[in-house]
């Protein structure tokens, strides 16, 4: 009798946010005004070069772009075949070290006090500046100081984002592990690391995207020449905009590839995340 | 052999001019089978007690021994259930992986203990929900069903109920008799209300704040199983008015 009591008290509980097929459909919704915009502008684009009939070297019109995307596919997708190596060579580098250093802050206190202010301030020296130096470190016809530029820039984002999740635990968790007597061990992977994922992956987002863009510039000061970096700057130095734009475009492709990519591997990863929620507004 | 077993406890936080001494000279004994609550006015030290007893936080003076052993050497041995005031379930884990945690850092095999916990404080179809989808109320019974899967020897709560409305506190007081009277557990609960502290308990320690002491100890003597009825006894009603008064003595004193 007491047991149907009980029961029956807690039936207005009844869980929100399930994930259902209108919290899909929501999704699609959200990526409605994007679509609109960008097919909006690419519009605008196109008609403004039209109608004040500006010139290719100023702004070439996005059916030229497109039209040269294509007659030049082979080269300029072999080219950024090669970037990607150098950019995902560097993002793999930089994320790997950064994660092991960011795991080290939290098992060793000396590392992290004598590391963090050091790596927080070199977040915002710029290390694209290193990139002349890395081609003379190393045989400059590999694609190696490229990545060592990328993974730099890699490095200390992740490393400082992510030690701070697996620091900045909640109190009352590390408690609740000690009074089962886990192992410095269990609580690393059991807390610490879960509770880091948001924090790696926030950090992962922006460096994806960096890592494009960095092996890029990176290129910029020479090496290979089958790179996107020198494909852009030899059709600019000859004044072949619409060719140097579709180069451009081909590194926006891979950019927003490679950050598509780091969203999927956080769902994968992290399914509970507070971020993937269905919404109740809207 | 006792249970708890504290001889002269005490605890000072801190140092110097910005220390703040939470316990003096804490004596109590509490046997197998004890249902004993903690009770009296905020930052009279119940928390940092219940925490010396589930050794969250060490003694600076006296004794303190758990099951013959001291606290370390029980939180090694896994004697301690505690539930916290607030739930503190992992975000990353479902109900019932929450409450498979404690089983899976003691490597214990059990797949059906979690399943059984969790029909015990009804959340057998939130199973494989995430916390956020539950209700405050119910993250407090995932973590109540957390700390039972393991068969503690002793069971330590902090305000357990606080978050929850009058009519699910009671069921909730009447589930926790129910367990601790089919587990044998002994139970440290701390509370701020009377009638919970009566209700729940064979022993009501009625602290009194700076330096947190112990006041008084209080039999309740009622007869188990406490039920409803339990509540509208007389007996019930004068052991509230005792504890009631035994506060109120203490709050003259201060
Ligand atoms: N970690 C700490 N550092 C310093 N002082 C502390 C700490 N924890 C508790 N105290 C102090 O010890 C005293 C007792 O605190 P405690 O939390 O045990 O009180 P309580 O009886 O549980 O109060 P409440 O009923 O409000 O929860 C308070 O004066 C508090 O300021
Ligand atoms: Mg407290």
């Amino acid at each position: 009798m007491a047991e149907t009591d009980f029961a029956s008290a807690f039936e207005g509980d009844v869980p929100v946010g399930t994930k259902t097929p209108s919290a899909l459909r929501n999704r699609v919704q959200d990526w409605i005004p994007a679509t609109v915009a960008f097919i909006a502008v690419i519009g605008v684009w196109e008609g403004a070069i039209r109608a004040f009939d500006i010139q290719a070297f100023v702004l070439p019109a996005p059916s030229v772009i497109i039209q040269r995307f294509v007659e030049t596919s082979d080269v300029i997708w072999s080219a950024g075949l090669n970037t990607l190596i150098e950019a995902v060579g560097g993002l793999v580098l930089g994320t790997v070290l950064a994660v092991l250093v960011a795991a080290m802050t939290v098992r060793w206190a000396p590392v992290r006090e004598g590391l963090m202010p050091f790596a927080i301030a070199a977040n915002s020296v710029p290390i694209i500046a290193l990139a002349p130096i890395a081609n003379g470190m190393f045989s400059i016809t590999s694609p190696v100081p490229k990545m060592v530029v990328v993974a730099i820039v890699v490095f200390f984002p992740v490393m400082v984002n992510t030690a701070r999740g697996l620091i900045e635990v909640d109190s009352a968790e590390l408690e609740l592990m000690r009074s089962y007597a886990a192992t410095p061990g269990e609580i690393m992977w059991r807390v610490r690391v879960p509770h880091a994922l948001p924090y790696f992956f926030s950090a992962l987002k922006v460096v994806s995207v960096l890592s494009i863009v960095f092996a890029i510039v990176a290129e910029y000061f020479g090496g290979p020449q089958d790179v996107l970096g020198q494909y852009i700057l030899t059709k600019a130095n000859l004044f072949v905009y619409p060719d140097a734009w579709a180069g451009i475009l081909v590194a926006s492709i891979l950019g927003v590839a490679l950050y598509a990519l780091t969203l999927l591997s956080e769902r994968l990863f992290m399914p509970w995340h507070v971020s993937f929620r269905a919404s109740d507004a809207s | 052999m006792r249970v708890v077993d504290a001889k002269g406890v005490g605890k000072t936080f801190g140092t110097g001019s910005e220390s703040v001494e939470a316990l003096r000279d804490i004596n109590l004994t509490i046997d197998p089978g004890e249902f004993i609550s903690l009770i009296g006015p905020s930052g009279c030290g119940k928390s940092t007690l219940l925490r010396l007893v589930g050794d969250l936080t060490g003694p600076t003076s006296g004794e303190l021994s758990i099951n013959g052993k001291p606290a370390s050497q029980a939180r090694s041995n896994r004697d301690y259930g505690i539930v916290f005031q607030k739930a503190t379930l992992l975000d990353w884990r479902t109900v019932k992986k929450n409450v498979e945690l404690p089983l899976e850092i003691m490597d214990i095999e059990d797949s059906a203990a979690a399943d059984e916990m969790l029909d015990l404080v009804q959340l057998g179809d939130f199973k494989e929900h995430y916390p956020w989808q539950l209700s405050g109320g119910m993250q407090q019974r995932v973590a109540i069903a957390r700390a039972l899967t393991f068969n503690p020897s002793l069971l330590l709560m902090d305000e357990p109920f606080g978050a929850l409305d009058e009519m699910t506190r009671e069921q909730m007081q009447q589930e926790v008799l129910r367990i601790w009277d089919e587990t044998e557990t002994t139970v440290v609960f701390v509370t701020h209300s009377i009638p919970e502290a009566v209700f729940l308990s064979t022993r009501i320690v009625v602290m009194s704040p700076r330096p947190g002491q112990i006041s008084d100890v209080i039999e309740t003597g009622l007869d188990h199983p406490r039920d409803v009825e339990t509540r509208e006894s007389p007996e019930y009603y004068r052991k509230v008015t005792e504890v009631r008064e035994a506060l109120r003595r203490q709050e003259g004193h201060g």
